[in-house]
């Protein structure tokens, strides 16, 4: 080891203690991020700390990459440097609990799943399925603005955080918004932080509001048969009074990978599931309601047994684990697109994958706009550039974006996996250099470079 | 002489008043001021509570009146573009026959615009169920105060980079001036149910508000009117509020017929449970609109029997309604003032009314020093000193008690980074030295909330 690392590490251990630093290559390894791995893992145990650190951070110009469960770390460039990976692990307890306000205060470092069992006892819950499922922390579900299907009935963390504590590279601890479930007090620091991907400041504590846990869940599954038939489907379905909790458009691949697991059998064409909550009325009310419309459609439908339909729901949040354990070589790309143009995007990644020569499964929120497409068998170099290329193409010209969310070892995406820079990005340049004036904060993983 | 009035009025009037119709009009007037370095407030008509677009310290006031189209209307996208002078209400209306409205719908929103809503960060009545302004803006064409022109987010969700949308959204047009929006329409819900609950007593109505919030039941409204209040309302209005009530509760809730039905009649037991002498549900649409013009048109009817009233907004967690309902009594009799109380109860959402002359200047004094001490007990009850009218100059020595002086540095830096010189809206949300003079609290006769 040399004396500048060994130097560094009594600093970080004076001020988190020594078992919260660790600079063990192996240790080191397992915090990689894009293929740069750290020198040192420092693991503080509460928010006044995370700011030290922070604050030690910049002012020794070490590049710093704050990290909940690692489960969306994959979605960013890789990093101009990395020095320490700041992990919030230890930060995972729930300081504030009001159930009969509907409110809490949580650590970001807690993980979903415990999170929600807290909750459950209370029959709340917060009605998030992000990436990375149970295993995901609220600070990097804030971080990312990770929302999955639920996101249809609940709107995504944006709409849920009340407040926020954040740790600054000054080595400050300011908050934005508090416990109350309206407030317009000062400038709403929560939206500019959360979706900010770890690149302003870390999220140390946020606030929520709760929700009552539906009674109940039910599936549906209908097969469209075509993309013609799904959209005529998802119009219906978004025109009628009807309230699903999600809705998304599997196609088989994606189904397939969804119910079994990988390499396990057939797919049936496109599905669309739908899941309801509520009370056995509500539920009869939708049962009634889909297959009527699948009768006057021809379309097939079905309920899915609720087991199956809870592991498909485990699979789904978890999917960057199902494709990394059995496609190491996958490319994930998620579009966000106006609702109109979400089948005529999967018809155009449909064809691109064919041309390509890859295989491609779409989970695509059609009530949403949100499409993520997993592509395995992606050639690196100019295939996977202008497979990029062509999709994005094809988001832009529906009114869309699209952002490579994580991708092979060796791919270079070109110009940037987040995509173009808007007439807004030299502000966003701005507010970047006022919050981390060193540039020490997940440094080139965000648009643009920042 | 017209514009130095919003919901409270400033000493020093605008020096100029522009009326653009074009992003570039706004743009030649903002690069017009920066070259000679002269203040510029944007103003949609003038509804707000807190003198956000009030030019406290002169310069030129940009009034988006003539910038009123509604550019797009994309129903299968659920989205709008519109020009910030687009009322509140005319957006609903333009979409109405599609199944659709704009969700945010505060008490004014038969005549406030569009982009002072985002600037404030409006709230309204069912956005306890549906979430404020913010929730439903999706992206902004904003002028900054070097005329650059900037575009945040779009009709698509999630647009890559830095939610500048979401900051812009309530910044109270200290950061940019808006100039396009994009926001999200909501379908209309398959049933609604409005009920109105009486009590005798203050503190029942206030249990069952709070009681309906820990069970998990989120109407699409819930709002409270106390006895004094409901008496001014009815004699203006005679929207049906029983003149010999203690206090009022206005619930609505929509969507799915079985779920309407459900929880109506879970929050009717709540109700009884909670010692309800009556609980009327509108058996139609007209009955359903007199007990919300009731509401609505609450501010006016307050002007008929006061000189001056001053409003607050205070938020409070909605378990603390009974105890802080009691507490605002306590300091009406301690300053010998009279406070009413109509507000969004299922959000914690307060809005005291204070009664009083202004031309009784010790009057005045007493209503100012209520009003701090009603705030302190919001702060104090880890609440907020406003939900949706925003700091506007009238807060703005209240925030060091919100916040630290860490927490305003940040906010300050951010306002440099678009607003270095502080030529836009100055002297509003953050607490100076130098304040707007005097502000004189005596929000309008017939003032719009």
């Amino acid at each position: 080891m040399t004396t500048a690392v060994e130097s560094f590490r009594t600093s970080l251990a004076a001020i988190v203690g020594e078992s919260h630093v660790d600079s063990e290559p192996t240790a080191c390894a397992a915090m990689a991020v894009g293929g740069s791995v750290p020198q040192y893992v420092v693991a503080p145990h509460t928010a006044e700390t995370v700011a030290a650190v922070l604050k030690f951070a910049a002012d020794c110009d070490l590049a710093v990459i704050p990290r909940g469960s690692g489960t969306k770390l994959s979605i960013g460039s890789p990093p101009r440097r990395y020095d320490l990976a700041l992990s919030l692990k230890e930060l995972n307890h729930v300081r504030h609990y009001e159930p009969a306000d509907l409110t809490t205060s949580v650590e970001a470092g807690m993980k979903l799943g415990d999170f929600q069992d807290f909750l459950g006892g209370d029959g709340l819950w917060l009605p998030l399925d992000p990436v990375g499922g149970t295993r995901a922390s609220i600070g990097g579900i804030l971080a990312t603005n990770s929302a999955g299907p639920l996101r249809l009935r609940f709107g995504s963390p944006r709409d849920m955080v009340l407040g926020i504590k954040v740790a600054t590279t000054e080595g400050k601890l300011i908050k934005s918004g508090g416990r109350v479930v309206k407030n317009v007090a000062g400038y709403d620091l929560c939206k500019l932080l959360v979706g900010s991907y770890g690149t302003l400041g870390v999220i140390v504590e946020a606030s929520f509001k709760l929700f009552p846990r539906p009674a109940t869940r039910a599936t549906w599954v209908l097969e469209p048969g075509t993309l013609g038939l799904a959209r005529d489907l998802r119009r219906r379905i978004l025109n009628s009074p009807l309230e699903p909790l999600c809705m998304f458009l599997l196609n088989s691949e994606a189904s397939i990978l969804l119910r079994n697991g990988p390499h396990s059998g057939e797919g049936q064409g496109l599905e669309l599931w739908l899941e309801v909550g509520g009370s056995p009325k509500i539920l009869e009310r939708h049962a009634r309601d889909l297959a009527e419309m699948g009768r006057s459609m021809g379309v097939p439908s079905r309920q899915l047994n609720e087991q199956a339909a809870e592991s498909c729901r485990l699979r789904l949040g978890n999917y960057e684990q199902l494709f990394a354990g059995s496609f190491p070589d996958v490319m994930v790309l998620r579009a966000t697109l106006p609702i109109a143009g979400s089948e005529e995007f999967l018809s155009f990644a449909q064809q691109v994958a064919e041309g390509e020569e890859v295989k491609i499964a779409s989970f695509a929120q059609v009530g949403l706009g949100i499409v993520h497409l997993g592509l395995w068998g992606v050639k690196l170099g100019t295939a996977a550039s202008r497979l990029v290329t062509n999709t994005r193409k094809a988001a832009a010209s529906l009114g869309g974006a699209l952002v490579v969310e994580q991708y092979p070892n060796g791919f270079k995406a070109e110009p940037d996996v987040w995509g173009p820079r808007g007439d807004h990005w030299e502000a966003m340049r701005r507010l970047k250099a006022e919050w981390d004036p060193k540039g020490v904060l997940s440094p080139g993983r965000f648009v643009g470079g920042l | 002489m017209l514009y130095e009035y919003d919901g409270l009025s400033s000493l020093r009037p605008p020096d100029v008043v522009v009326f653009p119709r074009t992003t570039e009009h706004v743009v030649q007037v903002v690069k017009f001021a920066a070259r000679h370095k002269l203040l510029v407030v944007p103003r949609g008509a003038g509804t707000g509570l807190s003198g956000g677009s009030l030019p406290c310290q002169g310069g030129i006031l940009i009034v988006f009146s003539r910038m009123k189209a509604i550019l797009e209307i994309d129903i299968e996208n659920q989205r709008a573009r519109v020009q910030p002078g687009v009322v509140n209400l005319d957006l609903s209306l333009a979409v109405s026959d599609d199944g659709y409205y704009f969700a945010p719908d505060p008490s004014s929103q038969k005549a406030c615009t569009l982009g002072g809503n985002v600037a404030e960060n409006a709230g309204g009545p069912h956005t306890l169920l549906y979430g404020v302004t913010t929730n439903h803006v999706l992206g902004l064409e904003v002028v900054l105060p070097s005329g650059e022109v900037i575009h945040t987010g779009g009709k698509v969700w999630d647009a890559p980079g830095y939610d500048l949308t979401g900051l812009f959204v309530g910044s109270e047009g200290t950061l940019g001036i808006v100039t396009e929006i994009t926001v999200r329409l909501t379908r209309k819900a398959e049933t609604v149910a409005t009920m109105l609950a009486v009590y005798d007593r203050v503190i029942d109505a206030t249990r069952t508000v709070a009681a309906i919030t820990a069970r998990g039941i989120t109407p699409a409204a819930l709002e409270m009117i106390d006895g004094f209040t409901l008496r001014a309302i009815e004699e203006a209005t005679h929207a049906g509020y029983p003149m010999d009530s203690g206090a009022v509760l206005l619930i609505e809730v929509e969507g799915l017929r079985e779920a309407v039905e459900e929880n109506a009649s879970q929050i009717e037991a709540v109700c009884q449970e909670n010692r309800a002498r009556q609980i009327r549900r509108a058996k139609s649409a007209e009955e359903r609109d007199l007990l919300w013009k009731g509401r609505k048109n609450a501010f006016g009817a307050l002007g008929r029997i006061s000189p001056s009233y001053y409003v607050q907004d205070g938020v409070i967690p909605r378990t603390r309604l009974p105890e802080m309902l009691e507490f605002i009594g306590q300091v009406g009799t301690k300053y010998g003032v009279k406070i009413g109380n109509i507000f969004h109860a299922g959000d914690g959402n307060l809005h005291p009314i204070i009664l009083f002359d202004r031309r009784d200047a010790d009057e005045s004094r007493r209503v100012l020093e209520a009003a701090q001490e009603i705030l302190a007990k919001c702060i104090d009850m880890g609440g907020s000193i406003t939900g949706e009218h925003g700091v506007g100059m009238e807060k703005i020595n209240l925030m060091p008690l919100l916040f630290s002086a860490d927490d305003l540095d940040m906010m300050r830096k951010i306002k440099g980074v678009f607003n270095p010189e502080g030529l836009f809206n100055p002297g509003k949300v953050f607490p100076t030295s130098k304040m707007c003079g005097e502000l004189r609290i005596e929000a309008g006769v017939g003032g719009v909330l």
